[in-house]
């Protein structure tokens, strides 16, 4: 019995150290001066437009992330082919490679004025670095192996059966793919999704290196808590980490609640 | 309908699924494909579905060469071992699968599934979840799902394999009745002699790739064309250099023309059968089945001196 309550001790400690105390001491601080000023905080015009580019950056990059992630899983179990298993180990990437390095790369090969190919774009009048395009290149790139790695598994343990017998009664291979291979891997799928959009939230590294960081164009709710920290106005920093949070928690609840009850399926 | 295969080859790698083979089954039959595991029956029911393609050779169905359609175009019912059931639908959303791929009205679909459950004995399950079900119940939900879209010719893969065996042998009885009333084309692989022999009416028996004889499960039994046939359709026992079936040898007290000298080592009583293990003058073993009442005739026991003969000319 002491043992339970050890155990229970030690994991809920560990928790409450790393992550229940600084989150809430963040909440605290965004009110110290108030709801009003926290509320006026991250209502300036700069904080909405740095908000609303964030939800941009997830609205982009997690749908194309899904379907590429959907496709590279199906890539790597169903099918035999030179280069699966480089495939396999790139998608991991960005895991390892410190997002600031992934933006400093991004600058090597779309920088208007010396990278690999953004001469050529800057030439059609397209600018992707210190731009929208390229913040969504870097939020996409660092939130990449989310859904790959969530949906890998779920694919290997339903196996081809139900896509052969789907195939023998008729049905094509998009029908089988619609009708039976998504439905089937749906909850990593789902679980991929919102690993995607947490990470698209929180993006900082590769975004502070490819936006160039002007305040109320390229500035997201990341690069804004910065921007407000270096300028001493911790009500303005606390209260967008609050927002951000916020987000967040909206994405793992929505998650908590379309999951279906254990053994539903 | 029937189905032609003709001079087929499949190869996995270096290993040879199906080596040249060529196979007819009458339409309306039910034949059963009958071999050891890895001895390509399963290989040649999945290239006849067109889950696999052959290197070589074809394949048609109802007189029609269906070699290069996919197995979508095919109209075949196709049962696995493991069910295959779709774990997110309802069992009427299963057996309704095939029918609402093409685009049936509601009400057609409602009313054939409502038949086909009542057809396996599912009614009253049709908004149960495939993990609601045992496995005998899953099996018949997947028999119900192919046999919806009115399949040109129905193939069972090792279908009852993954069933204890009370649940198995009921199964297959069932399989026989359902057979006689649908009268679809039908093929089933099995690796069980006992199964093959009571469910079909051909046996195709398959072993390293090549089919070893195709007859009625008689003809199998009496006359097998070679050893490995011999051997897996029944029991055989070795006498004098020769394979026969242990209940066509005579066991004799007197010397006899032909008759071998053997003493009995062992007597094993299995209720109506009698296994009686001998000894051969040249330290050979041997064995030989009879009925309990003709063992009680002879009055054997372990020890004794007996004379053994191969009672009907092979």
């Amino acid at each position: 019995m002491k043992s339970k309550y050890a155990l229970r001790f030690v994991a809920l400690g560990y928790l409450a150290l790393l992550l229940g105390i600084p989150v809430a001491l963040v909440f605290v601080n965004a009110f110290q001066d108030g709801i009003a000023a926290a509320w006026d905080a991250v209502t300036t015009p700069e904080a909405q437009h740095a908000f609303y580019l964030t939800l941009v950056m997830v609205a982009v990059a997690v749908p194309l992330n899904t379907i590429f992630g959907v496709l590279a899983a199906l890539a790597i179990v169903r099918q035999r082919f030179r280069g699966r298993a480089l495939l396999n180990a790139l998608i991991d990437l960005p895991f390892a490679v410190s997002p600031v390095v992934v933006g400093l790369a991004l600058l090597l090969v779309y920088g208007s004025r010396d990278g690999w190919v953004g001469q050529w774009f800057a030439d059609q009048g397209i600018q992707i670095i210190f731009s929208t395009p390229g913040m969504i290149l870097a939020t996409m790139f660092v939130s990449l192996p989310f859904v790959v790695r969530e949906t890998i598994p779920v694919l290997r343990e339903i196996g081809t059966e139900q896509e052969q017998a789907a195939a023998t009664l008729g049905a094509g291979p998009l029908q089988t793919f619609f009708r039976v291979t998504l439905p089937a891997i749906r909850w990593g799928v789902a679980y991929g999704v919102v690993l995607t959009t947490a990470r698209a939230l929180g993006e900082f590294g590769a975004l502070s290196i490819v936006s160039g960081k002007l305040s109320g164009e390229t500035e997201t709710a990341t690069l804004f808590v910065e921007n407000r920290f270096q300028r001493f106005d911790e009500t303005g920093a606390y209260a967008a980490s609050v927002v951000l949070a916020l987000m967040a928690l909206v994405t793992l609840l929505a998650m908590t609640v379309i999951k279906p009850k254990e053994g539903q399926t | 309908m029937s189905i032609v295969v003709d001079s087929v080859s499949k190869r996995f790698g270096d290993f040879v699924a199906l080596d040249d083979v060529s196979l007819e089954v009458r339409d309306g039959s039910l034949t059963a494909l009958l071999g050891p595991s890895g001895g390509g029956k399963s290989t040649l029911l999945r290239v006849i579905a067109g889950l696999e393609a052959p290197d070589s050779g074809t394949v048609s169905i109802g007189g029609e060469d269906a070699t290069q359609q996919p197995p979508q175009r095919r109209n075949v019912g196709f049962v696995f071992q493991h069910y295959a059931a779709f774990k997110h639908m309802t069992v009427a959303k299963n057996v309704a699968f095939g029918l609402t791929i093409r685009k049936r009205s509601t009400e057609e679909i409602d009313e054939r599934v409502d038949e086909l459950l009542k057809l396996v004995h599912l009614d009253g399950f049709a908004h149960r979840y495939p993990s609601q079900l045992s496995g005998g119940q899953r099996q018949r939900m997947a028999l119900a799902r192919a046999l919806a879209v009115q399949p040109r010719v129905l193939l069972l893969d090792e279908p009852f394999g993954a069933l204890d065996a009370t649940v198995r042998k009921e199964l297959r009885a069932w399989l026989r009745r359902l057979h006689d009333e649908v009268h679809v084309t039908t093929v089933f692989v099995t690796h069980d002699q006992e199964e093959a022999m009571e469910v079909a009416e051909q046996i195709v028996v398959l072993n390293d790739g090549k089919i070893e004889q195709v007859g009625s499960p008689k003809e199998l039994y009496e006359q097998p064309a070679n050893d490995f046939v011999m051997g897996f359709v029944g029991p055989v026992s070795e006498l004098s250099g020769r394979w026969v079936r242990p209940h066509d040898v005579e066991i004799k007290r007197e010397p006899a023309d032909g008759a071998q000298e053997a003493m009995i080592d062992r007597i094993v009583h299995l209720g109506f059968e009698v296994r009686v293990e001998l000894s051969l003058g040249d330290g050979e073993r041997t064995w030989v089945q009879i009925t309990k009442s003709h063992a009680q005739e002879l009055e054997l026991t372990a020890g004794d001196i007996v004379w053994l003969r191969v009672a009907v000319p092979v």
